[in-house]
Parts: C-alpha cells; sequence; structure tokens
C-alpha cells in the first residue's frame, strides 16, 4: 500500500507541476455543466416519460450517466496510458526493478487517475447541484458503493488494455471500442429502454447497463440499496469474470514481455 | 544472425550445483527476433529471424567483489544486467543472485540487486531529486522513520545536498547519473549493477564517482558491484575481476590485474632529449623490447617513440634501468592504453593461438 501511495504521490505532483493545464482543466470542466444543463432543460419535455423511473429529471440523469461514463473511461483508459507513457520516459524500467509486487504497482498507477476523475466529479456534482439537479445527498454512500463496482467492473478490461502495450505496445482499437460500446449500449444519454430490441440483448452484456441504473435509482430516485440488489449481484459477477480474463492476460503479457525482452522498449 | 525454431522457455529452477558464486552465471544464452521489413514478412510469414545477444556466458562473482564486464557496444552488457536484474527471461542457462535464480525469484531477487542503467530518462523530471528519491524510497521499503535522513545522506555523499529540491529537468548530465547512483543506494543493495556509470560525467566528476563506488560502496560497505564498461581503463584500474565479452561471448575472465599486464600494459611511450635508436635496438635483440615505432621530435628537442615492452611492469622496469645505465636521456617513460578494438583483438588472437597450440 506504501509503494501504491508512493506512485499515485509521485504522479500527482508530475501533474501538478503542469499548473497551467491543471486550472484550465478544472475551469473547462466547470464550463462544461452549463450547455449540459441547457440542452438537458431543452429535451426534458421529451424525456420526461422514458426516465420516470429513473429520477424523471433529463439534467440529473445527464450528470449521473457523465460521471459513470468518466469513471468506467478512467478505468479502462488510465492504466494502459500510464504504461504507454512510463514505456516511453523510461522510468517503468526502474520501478520494474525494485521490489514492488504486481498488485501495488497497478494501483499505484491507477490510483492517481481515479482521484483526478473522483475530484472533477464532485466538482462536476457540485456545480451541477448549484444549477438546480435534483440529486439525493443523503444516498452519497450508497451511490459510491455502485459507483464502485460498476468501475470495478470495468478495471479488468483497463488491465486488458495494459497486458496489450506491455505486450505489442499498441491497444489496438480495444479501449476506445469498450468505452464507445458501454456508452452506446450502457443508457449514458439515454435510457436502455429506448435501446431498439434487436440492440436490447447487447446492452444486457454491458456492465454500465446495471451500474447505471443502480446508480440512477439510488442517487436521483432515492432508492435503498435493496432495492437495486439485483443490479449490484450482476456487477459484482461481472467483476469476478473479467479480473479472472483481466489478470491472466497480464500475466500473459508479463511473461512474453520478459521472455521477448521488450519489457521496458519504447 | 539466423533463422532458427524458438528454443525451449527457461523452466526448471537453476540446480544447487549453479548456486556458488554470490552472483553466478552459469551457461546463459539469449537472442531476440530481429524485426523485419513489410517485403519479408508478406513474402517469408513463417520464419523468424535471430540475433544472439549471449551465447554460453558463464562466470561467477564473489561476495564483496567488484567485477567488470568489458566489451564493446552490443557484446551483451546490457541484455546479460537485465537477466540478473529479472526484466529478461534467458533462453537457456541460469543466473542467481546469493543462490536464488533470478526467473522463479524474482521479488528475493530484487530485494537483493539495483540496477543502475545510466539512463537519465528514468529519473522523474518533473519532481525534485528529494522527491526522486523519496518514490524509490518508499518502493524499495526503507523504514519510513529514517526515509529524510538516509535521503539527505545519500544526497550529500554524491554532492546534491544543496539542490535536493530543484526539479531534475533542470540539472545537468553529471548531476542526474549521481542521483541515479544515489536513488540505487536507497535500497543498501548486496549486489549493485552499473552500466557504464561514468558515461557523460567529466573527468573529474568520473574519477570521484569511481574512488566513492570503490572505496565506500565496494570496500567499505561490502557491496558487490558488477560494473559494465567499454572504457579499458576503468575496468582494469577499478575491478578485482574482469570478464571480456564481445559478440555474446566470454572471451576470457580473470584478475583486472593479470589481464591488464598481458593485454593492455605492453606499449609504452617514451620522452628521450638523446634519440639513441641504437640503445633501444640493442634491447630488441634481447628480446626486452618489440616493435619500436619512433613518434618524431617537438620544437624542443623531446623525442617520442613507442615500444611494446613483454612482462608487464617487471618487463618495464628492467627496460628503464637499460636505457638509464645505457645514458640514453629519459624525461617520461609511460603506459599506453590501448583502445577497445586493439584490446579485443589481442585477446582474441591469443584465444586463437591458444586454440591453435
Amino acid at each position: 500500500m506504501r509503494e501504491a501511495l508512493a506512485l499515485m504521490r509521485a504522479q500527482w505532483l508530475t501533474i501538478a507541476s503542469y499548473r497551467l493545464q491543471m486550472l484550465f482543466s478544472i475551469a473547462g470542466l466547470l464550463v462544461s455543466v452549463v450547455p449540459i444543463y441547457f440542452v438537458s432543460h431543452a429535451l426534458q419535455p421529451m424525456m420526461a416519460t422514458s426516465i420516470k423511473n429513473q429520477g424523471e429529471e433529463y439534467f440529473a440523469f445527464v450528470v449521473i450517466g457523465l460521471i459513470a461514463y468518466a469513471f468506467i473511461s478512467t478505468a479502462t483508459g488510465a492504466l494502459h496510458a500510464s504504461f504507454s507513457s512510463d514505456i516511453g520516459n523510461g522510468s517503468l524500467e526502474a520501478v520494474l526493478a525494485t521490489p514492488v509486487s504486481m498488485p501495488a504497482l497497478l494501483l499505484g498507477m491507477l490510483g492517481q487517475a481515479f482521484s483526478w476523475t473522483a475530484l472533477r466529479t464532485c466538482m462536476l456534482l457540485v456545480g451541477a447541484s448549484a444549477l438546480g439537479a435534483h440529486i439525493v445527498w443523503s444516498h452519497a454512500l450508497v451511490a459510491a458503493v455502485v459507483l464502485a463496482l460498476t468501475t470495478l467492473a470495468y478495471v479488468p478490461l483497463g488491465i486488458v488494455a495494459a497486458a496489450l502495450v506491455l505486450a505489442f505496445r499498441t491497444t489496438g482499437p480495444f479501449p476506445t471500442a469498450v468505452t464507445a460500446a458501454s456508452m452506446l449500449l450502457g443508457g449514458v444519454y439515454y435510457p436502455t429502454s429506448a435501446i431498439p430490441s434487436w440492440l436490447a440483448l447487447a446492452s444486457k452484456a454491458v456492465p454500465l447497463t446495471y451500474g447505471l441504473r443502480a446508480l440512477r435509482r439510488t442517487f436521483i430516485d432515492g432508492a435503498p440499496l435493496s432495492a437495486v440488489a439485483g443490479d449490484l449481484a450482476v456487477l459484482c459477477g461481472f467483476a469476478i469474470v473479467l479480473f479472472a480474463v483481466g489478470l491472466t492476460a497480464f500475466s500473459m503479457a508479463w511473461t512474453y514481455a520478459r521472455r521477448a525482452g521488450t519489457l521496458a522498449q519504447y | 544472425m539466423s533463422t532458427v525454431a524458438f528454443a525451449p522457455a527457461h523452466a526448471a529452477p537453476a540446480p544447487a550445483a549453479a548456486r556458488s558464486a554470490f552472483v553466478q552465471i552459469d551457461d546463459v544464452s539469449k537472442r531476440f527476433v530481429v524485426r523485419r521489413a513489410w517485403a519479408d514478412i508478406v513474402a517469408h510469414p513463417f520464419s523468424r529471424t535471430y540475433t544472439q545477444a549471449l551465447s554460453g556466458v558463464s562466470f561467477g562473482v564473489t561476495e564483496g567483489e567488484f567485477f567488470g564486464i568489458l566489451g564493446p557496444n552490443g557484446a551483451g552488457k546490457t541484455t546479460l544486467f537485465k537477466i540478473l536484474a529479472t526484466l529478461v527471461i534467458p533462453d537457456t542457462g541460469y543466473a542467481t543472485i546469493n543462490g536464488r535464480d533470478v526467473v522463479h525469484d524474482v521479488h528475493f531477487v530484487r530485494q537483493q540487486l539495483v540496477p543502475v542503467v545510466a539512463d537519465e530518462r528514468s529519473l522523474r523530471w518533473r519532481l525534485s531529486a528529494f522527491e526522486n528519491m523519496r518514490l524509490y524510497a518508499a518502493l524499495y521499503r526503507v523504514p519510513r522513520p529514517s526515509v529524510t535522513r538516509r535521503i539527505g545522506e545519500l544526497l550529500e555523499v554524491v554532492d546534491l545536498a544543496n539542490t535536493g529540491e530543484r526539479l531534475v529537468g533542470q540539472f545537468s548530465s553529471g548531476m542526474k547519473q549521481r542521483l541515479l547512483i544515489a536513488r540505487a543506494l536507497l535500497a543498501s543493495p548486496r549486489v549493485l549493477l552499473l552500466d557504464e556509470p561514468t558515461r557523460g560525467l567529466d573527468p573529474l566528476s568520473a574519477r570521484s564517482l569511481r574512488t566513492f563506488l570503490k572505496d565506500e560502496i565496494c570496500r567499505k560497505q561490502g557491496c558487490t558491484i558488477v560494473l559494465a564498461t567499454h572504457n579499458a581503463e576503468e575496468a582494469f584500474d577499478l575491478c578485482d575481476r574482469v570478464a571480456i565479452l564481445a559478440e555474446g561471448k566470454v572471451l576470457t575472465t580473470g584478475p583486472a590485474r593479470r589481464l591488464a599486464d598481458e593485454f593492455a600494459d605492453e606499449r609504452y611511450r617514451v620522452w628521450t632529449r638523446t634519440f639513441d635508436l641504437a640503445a633501444f635496438e640493442r634491447l630488441a635483440n634481447l628480446g626486452m623490447v618489440l616493435d619500436i615505432n619512433p613518434r618524431g621530435q617537438d620544437a624542443d628537442g623531446w623525442a617520442t617513440l613507442e615500444v611494446q615492452v613483454p612482462g608487464g611492469h617487471g618487463g618495464a622496469a628492467r627496460v628503464l634501468e637499460a636505457l638509464v645505465a645505457d645514458r640514453v636521456e629519459i624525461a617520461r617513460f609511460e603506459r599506453v592504453q590501448p583502445s577497445l578494438a586493439e584490446l579485443l583483438e589481442r585477446v582474441q588472437r591469443r584465444a586463437k593461438e591458444a586454440e591453435h597450440a
């Protein structure tokens, strides 16, 4: 854990050293809430009936969708980006030569990206709340649990992407395909009930479908955790199966790179 | 380069017989797939071309020894270091650190050994020297209460104490190099792998670093050091023993002094006022000098010539004594370091001669 925290701290300090970039990123996020607010209000009459069991308010619906999407994007994209960057700048080899354990290394490489996403999410929520989004703050902890489980189902896909970088120096279209499919089928901007019937079956294979439904029901509608237990169970199932796949892929890529001598080659 | 099938995977741990020295390398071979042009891939989709990086490399390093691996670029030094550092798996053979296999006991080996690759990029340039050290103190599990003190001591040792708060990106190459050494020492390793540690350093800094490594790290702290270099003088002056590596093979291994006497110390440059070629020719007839090579005369009248003196230091002393007795006025008499290419040529020639004999 100490090693993971040290890696996170180093990444934070590196990012914070680009001060102007960090300020622009925060300012951009705050400004982006405003157009979402106006577009949501324009679409509210059209969407109200289809989202009535998920809070009825389209602005809050979209904000929650975007927050979940930000987390799954981080889960899918941060690790391979971190590996690529560390291979490129030559620091991966030095880190790998230390006795740091693999879970600590993965956690350390992901930690900063997740804490940054969490910070941005909090700011987005505060901004949306200030603009009148209906959010049940008393269920924040329950929502955090749902969000964590949703994210956990996507982390293994990020590990697969990192394995691809380790073995082949590219992820190909894999992370983009995962996030695009999740956005399309998981209900970020519209409820999954709006998806044509021939695609509805595919949406059941996307963890975000269950995560977003549970998140909106608890955080916008105020439903208790027990009301979304079914969705959470499915998310747990996804996480367990995908973690097995992700860790196997990573282990294979690790051995392949050590054998091919390309572990730290850029 | 050759086109052959994949070698069998390195599967079993090193046998007990292979675990004698502190750092033991037994018959290690490694080859890498060569990247091919698209046209070649299309024409021969199933063939692979390999480059042999290491071929049956064997040697042992005892605990507390300063061991040098001397070889030109592409000799296989870095591959060997990466194998010892657990970053590359050998195709065949075994490497052990303190009796534990580098392929199977990765965690143990990484606690014992730290590689110092002279690659400044491995530092985090947007962090200060102190923060770089702090990160690695955590990765090497330096006890928390002593982290700040240990970093301070090491920065002091490498003469960076006053620049600890500066961003590494603002450091000179020499400063970065010293920081890499300090970073490696954080772990108090039992084995330090140094890949061309004085590359990019000015002569003074290089000398100070060599003295520090030999006296402080190796002698006082008892750390085993394996140094890879293409600088023959550095290898022979600094190391207890040296292995000469070329094209992935160990050409010879032995005490640095003996190898230096045998391969490097033969050529001497003589500065003389009374240029008496006859005196040298007399010595040549006695077999005391070989290959007399006059180099010319400067404006002040000092002539220089180079001679080959067999017999190491003793031979050189006898030649000097004979010249003085012959009333040849000698201003300087110094050893000429051969280039690495010359040295390798001599080693290879000797190996062939021994083979024929």
